[in-house]
């Protein structure tokens, strides 16, 4: 067994782990790119505001499978239609798929392993974070979804993965979506945890032509979580990726989506992050306008409390030729408190001319004009503060399309918003 | 249906030509002994050897930039030619009469104003050629209510401890490769000082000009605005055609002191290179402004339209309560040009205000980014940031690209950064041809509309230069 990474015991630590026998050459491939890297510091251009440092001391036990109580995690419309994975394993006994529709394919990773041959193929070409090649060259299980051709899901699908870990400890989730020529899927992913210990999911999404994926991203890891997500997704022409990242837990996470766009494909990448205390949030977006005709909308919100941290990059490129491209990218962030910090940086890299791109980004606090107007109208000044900032997170959450999940959200963010004292506002 | 964009050659660079002239140079190649040498050229006192020794070596252990979005051939530093001066009998030409009638001649070609009598617009000026100044205009009227305005040689002669004071106070000597480069090997530039509660009578300006194929341009400028004086700047440049690439590595320094004003304008017109990328200058220069005092202000306004590559981002450190940073650009690249430009505004005082308008125009084959990082620190209370970039290309092989930083410790701060990417509308052109303008009067005008706000921040005579500059620039790259 190699542990050729030096440098931090974390990673030489994950690698003695043993190699699960499935998609060998993957991982083997995964394994001689990460020979000699190490975790990445804030001298890294890419990792310039986001230290890992605490990391790098998190220890690594093995993720042992348990027994979790998953009744307040299931939502209404999913009760039939869901997976769940309890510290990187499969959990058969707390999934159901009986509601699942005829045709979709929707099944744990390690059960049909030959069937996953597009698994490591998406996204090609492009720079592979160091997340992501562990979690290749050591993931242990995770779901599968395929929906055939012009098959529209009626019902959304709900992947659940949780993290019990009684001591601390280093988890893999995968997913692999594909949706055939004109398929249309709507999915909820959620991160649930408790106990110190770091995630680092992977997926893998290919949209056929003229397919449609809604796909409602959720994080709630523990407090003291780290959460170091990739996801990678091609669009093939005409098809459409929609895509809502809610953060609210771990001590320190990071998103980075990667979407490439072909002829005619469309994308929205929103984001929300509602963060205090500590907590240090990061998002690093690509977009790829690869082809042209492309659209791409991006509206990412951050509501820093406390000594936490947002962080945002995002970056559209649009390739040369790639006529037509109609790119919109917002940052907007809300500071609440004296030691709250946003370092944001929307990227434009343009290579055609026809194309109409404009990026925008705003950082600060409450409006006092704003303020003043409510409290004029009866609110005290902390409902006044509260509705504002309630209302800043509120337009990510109105177009959630499942309704269960869409309250559940809403209540969250009022509760930590301190907005639900001014009644169900959902 | 598109209207194809034929991106043919544009006009020709108007001050291509070498004036053949006598120069005093030292061996290309740079070590301790070239920088002795300089410093002793010049007369200088130990402690400016020992800052640029110290600058120098430094340098040694120090790496050239790679994050810029620029691909050039990495200079040689060992054969660029440090020190050139045109050769004279006298150091300073203490009157007109004694000027080399050849370098005359050369700056009436460029039309430069450097002969008092004939100079209309009443802008002081002082002409640096090569390493050195060659005259500096209406000094003594300047003397009159205080203002120092002469080479940076002289300063360090007749001024030593303004110099000793200011230089390197905004820029240090250890700041970045290029910064550090300049520190070691400046030869000349120009000293600005404006005492308290003087208002400059006229505008002061620089006009830079690089002769010697080999030579490398490392020239330093200092201005010192003392409590309440105010004063506006411009600088120009040009050089001739080379197939070779010559380094321009600049430091500029300003200091507004309480309630003080420094308007700083740059018309930079260096050699780009040919159509192919051939030739041109690099131009890698560190241009900083310290807003030092209470409600102080610096306001840079820059055109960048010539030069192989751009490395610049001119910025503000904003110290002194109630400061204001300021930053209009205009930077047009065609053919196979490549600017990485932007600024930088640092937020540390309470009610600090800054503001940036960038606009971008790509054409040809070139690249155009803007880089910019608005930083508000924990204690700039009340701080305040409107930024709008806006980029135009022309051509489909150009690119256009933003990288705004921004960083934000403050919650009462309120920052606001927005960016657009356009090109010319077939529509539009179509809209002005059907009312009888041609369609490179159309283009003109419409690029002339794009810039405006940067624009009418130049005083009058930089900005009909400006108008004109961008129009050639352009001339024949749409049709």
């Amino acid at each position: 067994m190699t542990s050729a990474v030096v440098g931090s015991n974390l990673l030489g630590d994950l690698l003695s782990r043993p190699r699960p026998a499935e998609w060998a050459s993957l991982r083997e491939a995964a394994e001689r790119r990460l020979a000699g890297r190490e975790l990445p510091t804030t001298s890294d251009e890419d990792w310039k505001y986001t230290d890992l440092k605490a990391l790098a001391e998190l220890s690594s036990g093995p993720a042992l499978k348990a027994a979790v109580d998953i009744s307040s995690y299931l939502l209404p419309e999913m009760v039939g239609t869901r997976q769940v994975f309890v510290n990187g394993h499969h959990a058969p006994h707390a999934s159901c798929s009986s509601a699942v529709p005829a045709g979709v394919r929707f099944f744990p990773m390690s059960t049909a392993s030959e069937a996953c041959h597009a698994l490591g193929t998406v996204g090609e070409g492009a720079a592979r974070d160091l997340f992501e090649e562990l979690n290749t060259a050591r993931f242990v299980d995770g779901a599968v979804i395929l929906v055939p051709k012009n098959l529209k899901v009626a019902l959304p699908l709900h992947l659940l993965f949780i993290t019990k870990a009684e001591a601390p400890t280093v988890v893999f989730p995968r997913v692999l979506i594909v949706l055939e020529r004109g398929a249309e899927l709507e999915l909820v992913e959620e991160h649930h945890g408790e106990g110190a210990y770091l995630s680092c999911p992977v997926v893998e999404i290919r949209v056929a032509e003229g397919a449609i994926l809604h796909h409602e991203r959720v994080q709630r890891e523990d407090p003291e979580a780290f959460h170091l997500g990739t996801l990678k997704a091609e669009v093939a022409k005409g098809g459409q990726y929609h895509s809502r990242t809610l953060t609210f837990g771990a001590r320190l996470s990071r998103q980075q989506p990667w979407v490439r766009l072909a002829e005619g494909a469309g994308t929205t990448l929103d984001g929300l992050a509602l963060l205090d205390g500590h907590q240090v949030a990061d998002t690093h977006s690509f977009i790829l306008h690869a082809e042209p005709h492309g659209t791409s909308h991006q509206l990412h919100k951050c509501i820093v409390d406390g000594r936490a941290r947002a962080i945002f990059n995002g970056q559209i490129r649009v390739a040369p030729y790639a006529q037509g491209t109609d790119a919109k990218q917002q940052s907007r962030n809300l500071l609440l408190s004296e030691s709250a910090r946003v370092d944001t940086k929307p990227q434009l890299e343009i290579d055609a001319d026809d194309v109409k791109c404009s990026h925008g980004a705003t950082v600060g606090a409450l409006d006092p004009e704003e303020l003043f107007y409510l409290q004029s109208r009866g609110l005290n000044a902390d409902d006044a503060r509260n509705l504002l900032t309630y209302g800043f997170a509120a337009d990510v959450l109105t177009h959630i399309p499942v309704a269960s999940l869409r309250r559940t959200l809403r209540h969250l963010v009022m509760a930590r918003t301190q907005a639900d004292s001014l009644g169900d506002l959902s | 249906m598109s209207t194809t964009f034929n991106v043919v050659t544009s006009q020709e660079y108007k001050y291509g030509f070498v004036t053949d002239i006598e120069a005093d140079s030292v061996a290309p190649g740079l070590n301790e002994d070239v920088i002795r040498f300089i410093s002793a050229k010049k007369g200088e006192p130990d402690w400016l050897l020992e800052f640029r020794l110290k600058a120098y070596r430094h340098w040694l252990t120090m790496t050239e930039p790679e994050w810029a979005k620029v691909d050039y051939p990495r200079p040689d530093f060992q054969k660029i030619v440090y020190y050139s001066a045109p050769k004279a009998k006298i150091p300073k030409y203490a009157s007109m009469d004694e000027v080399d009638p050849e370098l005359l001649r050369t700056f009436e070609k460029l039309g430069v104003p450097i002969n008092e009598q004939a100079t209309l617009a009443g802008v002081a000026v002082d002409v640096v050629f090569d390493s050195v100044s060659v005259t500096t205009t209406y000094k003594e009227k300047l003397a009159t209510v205080g203002i120092i305005f002469c080479s940076f040689s002289e300063a360090v002669r007749e001024h030593p401890e303004l110099i000793k004071k200011y230089l390197g106070s905004v820029v240090p000597a250890t700041d970045n490769f290029y910064a550090a480069l300049n520190s070691a090997v400046f030869t000349d530039g120009s000293f600005v000082f404006i005492p308290k509660g003087v208002t400059c009578p006229m505008d002061l300006s620089t006009y830079f000009r690089i002769n010697n194929k080999d030579s490398g341009q490392f020239e330093r400028t200092l201005i010192v605005a003392e409590e309440g004086a105010s004063v506006s700047y411009l600088e120009g440049c040009t050089a001739p055609q080379f197939d070779t690439n010559q380094l321009h590595a600049a430091v500029v320094e300003l200091v507004a002191l309480d309630h003080a004003s420094i308007k700083y304008s740059t018309v930079q017109n260096w050699y780009a290179g040919d159509k192919n990328g051939v030739g041109g200058i690099f131009n890698f220069v560190t241009k900083r402004g310290l807003c030092k005092g209470k409600a102080s202000h610096i306001s840079w306004t820059q055109v960048e339209t010539g030069s192989a590559i751009t490395w610049k981002y001119p910025s503000c450190i904003l110290l002194g309560d109630d400061s204001v940073g300021e930053f209009y650009s205009v930077a047009l690249t065609n053919h196979k040009q490549q600017a990485d430009t932007g600024t930088k505004m640092i937020h540390i005082g309470r009610n600090t205000k800054s503001t940036i308008i960038s606009k971008g125009i790509s054409a040809g084959d070139s690249s155009n980014s803007y880089r910019g990082l608005v930083k508000v620190m924990p204690k700039a209370e009340g701080a305040r940031n409107f930024s709008q970039c806006d980029s135009m290309l022309i051509g489909q092989t150009c690119s256009a690209s933003t990288f705004p930083y921004i960083e934000v410790q403050n919650r009462s701060a309120k920052v606001e950064h927005e960016a657009t990417t356009s090109k010319i509308g077939e529509e539009q052109l179509f809209y002005f041809q059907q009312r009888g303008i041609p369609t490179e009067e159309a283009i003109s005008m419409i690029i002339n509309g794009f810039c405006k706000d940067v624009f009418r921040e130049l005083p009058m005579e930089f900005a009909v230069e400006a108008t004109k500059l961008l129009s050639l620039k352009l001339e024949g790259s749409v049709g």
